[in-house]
């Protein structure tokens, strides 16, 4: 019997992929290539990015019960279904390592500062090999559970950040090419909203529950850019210096640094988040590749995940500048293929399916 | 049993869990306690002589005792790089240097007078995670020994150095001195930045300056700045040879232009710019020869609520930065008059010679401090960006006419009217 998750797991899945490489590095990245106007390229992304959620809507309308992998298969045939998993497969992967690395870093540079990668894929992956045994159905329940603490923890970061001077930051410095240019760069980071196709037939929406789903996106997307105009206020010119916006918004005046650690609510925060990012993308991995090796089971893959991750983290890549320059520069279009073209794909198919209901009735 | 065994083998994780027990548990219990290892450091300071940087690390060494004192050590190493000279102050310590503590940094007069300083505290910052919030100060004399009389202050006066140079902030500088703020003034686009500064001077020097009620200061641009009062020694007190060296809390702030220094600033000076902050209240303002009741006086009024509206604009081409200060006063003082002072209210009324001096007396002061800034082509008062937030057209036109930003604060053009009431 297949899982299946409610429309408010799926609300909370959302902002999770909503805030996935978001809210750690890429506001500094954006400002040392567009200044403030880095608030921008994240609300056109995130434009771009929503666009997608009516396309998922319309296809789960009329094909509620089927997967994207039975769809596809019918439409396009299964070579063609089984390349654009690959592509998935990589897609997903790359988004696991981004977030792993971007959160290494962090936790290097405020915890471990002595520690190897090893003590980090010692407590990170076995938590995420469970999630993903466990299925969609428990990982969707854990962090349903968790979800008040990970928003509170998230808005208290905001908030804090409030209590002193905020400087508006000075907006329309970059010119329109730099603008564009750094869309393009940054469009790895966003269109984590596909995830939601993959797991499309495990989802029940009820009629009038779609609602919800933009719901919940509009507030990821909220906090999001709030946390974006907070660090640019606060930090102005010095932005491009601090990677780790979310925390980094919560400790940057003097009279906090008399508070001590305070910075322990900021680390719990994104522990979370990073954590459940990780689980999101590594059961998309996992599911792909059962979709392309339909005879292997979950722990296969996740051994192959392991293996995959271990290596080519370590021994290929084990920099995270090495990482991030490779997504911006290397990946933006496998990133567009997967959130503009796949979409507009299947809206296609959903458009035709409807007319061939109409035919039907 | 087989039950319980048959559940375990069902759900892998349990293993996983039990093989990280075992794992880290002996690691955890065999390795060596946090402070055994690690040096917790409260500040640093740094210097520079003969070609090497010196690195000195107050820190605090947790020992286990029954009085709530807790036991501060100035260690230091010297090295041709920063980083260097913090691996041997390392090595001097027998632990590792953790600087995510550090509440203070401060660097001599002498490196921020030869070279720029963010070159010597990148690296520290970035790679050994000194927090951009420490506090950023400098020093007439030697950073080490500044630090070495913090450990007396502390011990005598229970007084912090964060404590002392954040009261300057709020009440003289109105913005934080942080590593955080200085780069944000490097990395403007008139690279002009103001850290504070705490001063060393010998003991009995810094007696003489506690008594006399006025001091006269050397300024950074060469040029003699005369301060309407200097504040007294702090207590702290180091032993150098044979002198022994106290901290001098003066309120004075030191310029810096692409992070070298150029000038420095007394409290009044500072008092003076902060004229046009609305943020800034609680200074002193001493008027002399005041006609009132009969008799000249002198009358001293502290500023009790400040309201300030700016707007900048650009008059036949030429920037204008017009600001109106709305002044609530109250009279602190009245020379060879201490009879009930604050119920005396004929006393306290303004009178139009008041107002006159008043108003005389805070334009001169804000332009001969204002004069220092424009000399030195440094605008630590934003007025640059002022004008970029206002009208940045003609901003970028008026700069590709005069083709230098710096150069920007000696064109603008101040309109200041001051309305004083009292409070």
């Amino acid at each position: 019997m297949k899982q299946s998750i409610n429309i408010r797991q799926v609300g909370i899945l959302l902002i999770m992929t909503i805030f996935a490489n978001k809210i750690l590095l890429m506001p500094s990245l954006l400002f040392s290539e567009v200044k403030a106007d880095g608030i921008f390229v994240v609300a056109v992304l995130f434009l771009l990015e929503i666009l997608t959620l009516p396309v998922f809507i319309i296809l789960k309308e009329h094909y509620p019960n089927e997967s994207l992998y039975e769809i596809l298969s019918k439409k396009i045939g299964i070579i063609l279904t089984k390349i654009i998993y690959i592509l998935l497969i990589v897609f997903f992967f790359l988004k696991v390592l981004l977030v792993f690395s971007v959160t290494y870093v962090y936790f290097k540079q405020q915890i471990y500062k002595d520690e190897m990668i090893w003590i980090a894929l010692i407590s990170f992956l076995p938590v995420i090999n469970h999630a993903v045994i466990s299925g969609i159905r428990p990982l969707s329940r854990t962090m349903e559970i968790f979800f008040a603490v990970v928003l509170v923890g998230f808005i208290a970061c905001l908030s804090f950040s409030l209590f002193t001077r905020i400087n508006i930051p000075y907006m329309f410095l970059s010119t329109p090419k730099s603008f564009f240019d750094s869309i393009y760069r940054h469009f790895f980071a966003f269109g984590d909203i596909f995830f939601l196709f993959l797991i499309m037939d495990r989802i029940e929406i009820k009629k009038g529950q779609s609602k919800t789903l933009y719901k919940y996106a509009i507030i990821g997307m909220i906090l999001v850019l709030i946390l974006y105009f907070l660090y640019y206020s606060k930090y102005q010119v010095t932005s491009f210096m601090h990677n780790n916006a979310l925390a980094d918004i919560l400790v940057f005046s003097v009279q906090f640094n008399a508070i001590g650690r305070l910075d322990i609510i900021a680390m719990i925060t994104i522990m979370m988040i990073t954590l459940f990012q990780m689980e999101i993308f590594s059961y998309a991995f996992s599911d792909c590749f059962m979709k392309i090796f339909p005879k292997l089971n979950t722990v296969y893959s996740v051994i192959v995940f392991d293996i995959i991750f271990c290596l080519i983290y370590y021994v290929f890549i084990g920099k995270y500048e090495i990482m991030i320059k490779t997504t911006l520069e290397y990946f933006p279009f496998l990133a567009i293929i997967i959130n503009i073209v796949l979409p507009i794909v299947f809206l296609i198919f959903a458009l035709l399916k409807r007319r061939e209901n109409e035919k039907t009735d | 049993m087989k039950k319980l065994i048959k559940s375990y083998i069902k759900n892998p994780m349990l293993f996983v869990f039990l093989i990280i027990l075992i794992f880290f548990t002996p690691m955890a219990i065999y390795s060596p306690g946090e402070n055994k290892i690690k040096g917790v450091v409260t500040a640093i300071g740094i210097d520079k002589a003969n070609e090497e940087y010196e690195v000195s690390l107050l820190t605090f060494i947790p020992t286990a005792n029954q009085s709530y004192k807790q036991k501060n050590t100035v260690v230091s190493g010297k090295g041709v790089s920063v980083t260097q000279a913090v691996y041997n102050a390392q090595l001097a310590m027998g632990r590792s240097v953790g600087l995510a503590h550090a509440k203070t940094t401060i660097v001599s007069e002498d490196i921020l007078k030869d070279e720029d300083v963010s070159q010597v505290v990148d690296h520290i910052s970035r790679i050994s995670s000194l927090p951009e919030n420490t506090v950023f100060i400098s020093t007439n004399g030697k950073a080490k020994e500044l630090l070495e009389s913090t450990t007396t202050l502390e011990t005598e006066l229970g007084l912090k150095l964060e404590q002392l140079i954040g009261f300057n902030s709020l009440n003289l500088y109105s913005i934080d001195t942080s590593l955080e703020a200085f780069y944000r003034g490097y990395y403007s686009d008139t690279h002009s930045s103001i850290i504070g500064e705490l001063n060393l001077a010998d003991e009995n020097t810094s007696q003489n300056e506690q008594n006399s009620s006025n001091s006269q200061q050397d300024s950074g641009g060469g040029q003699e700045q005369s301060g309407e009062g200097s504040a007294s020694s702090s207590g702290g007190m180091a032993q150098q040879g044979q002198s022994k060296k106290a901290i001098s809390n003066q309120g004075g702030a030191v310029v810096l232009k692409n992070g070298e220094m150029v000038a420095k600033l007394n409290s009044s000076q500072l008092n003076a710019l902060n004229l046009i902050n609305s943020k800034s209240i609680n200074q002193i303002i001493n008027i002399e020869n005041v006609p009132l009741s009969g008799e000249n006086r002198n009358l001293a009024y502290r500023v009790r609520n400040k309201r300030v509206l700016k707007s900048t604009k650009f008059e036949n081409g030429y920037p204008v930065y017009a600001v109106q200060v709305s002044l609530g006063l109250q009279l602190s003082e009245v020379d060879g008059n201490h009879i009930d002072l604050h119920e005396n209210t004929e006393m306290s009324k303004m009178t139009q010679d008041i107002r006159d001096k008043l108003n005389f007396k805070l334009k001169s002061d804000f332009t001969d401090a204002l004069k220092v800034l424009v000399e030195n082509k440094t605008d630590i008062i934003d007025i640059t960006q002022e004008f970029f937030r206002n009208d940045r057209k003609k901003l970028k036109k008026f700069i590709e006419k005069i083709d230098n930003i710096d150069e920007f604060i000696s064109y603008v053009n101040f309109k200041i009217s001051i309305v004083a009431q009292p409070d």
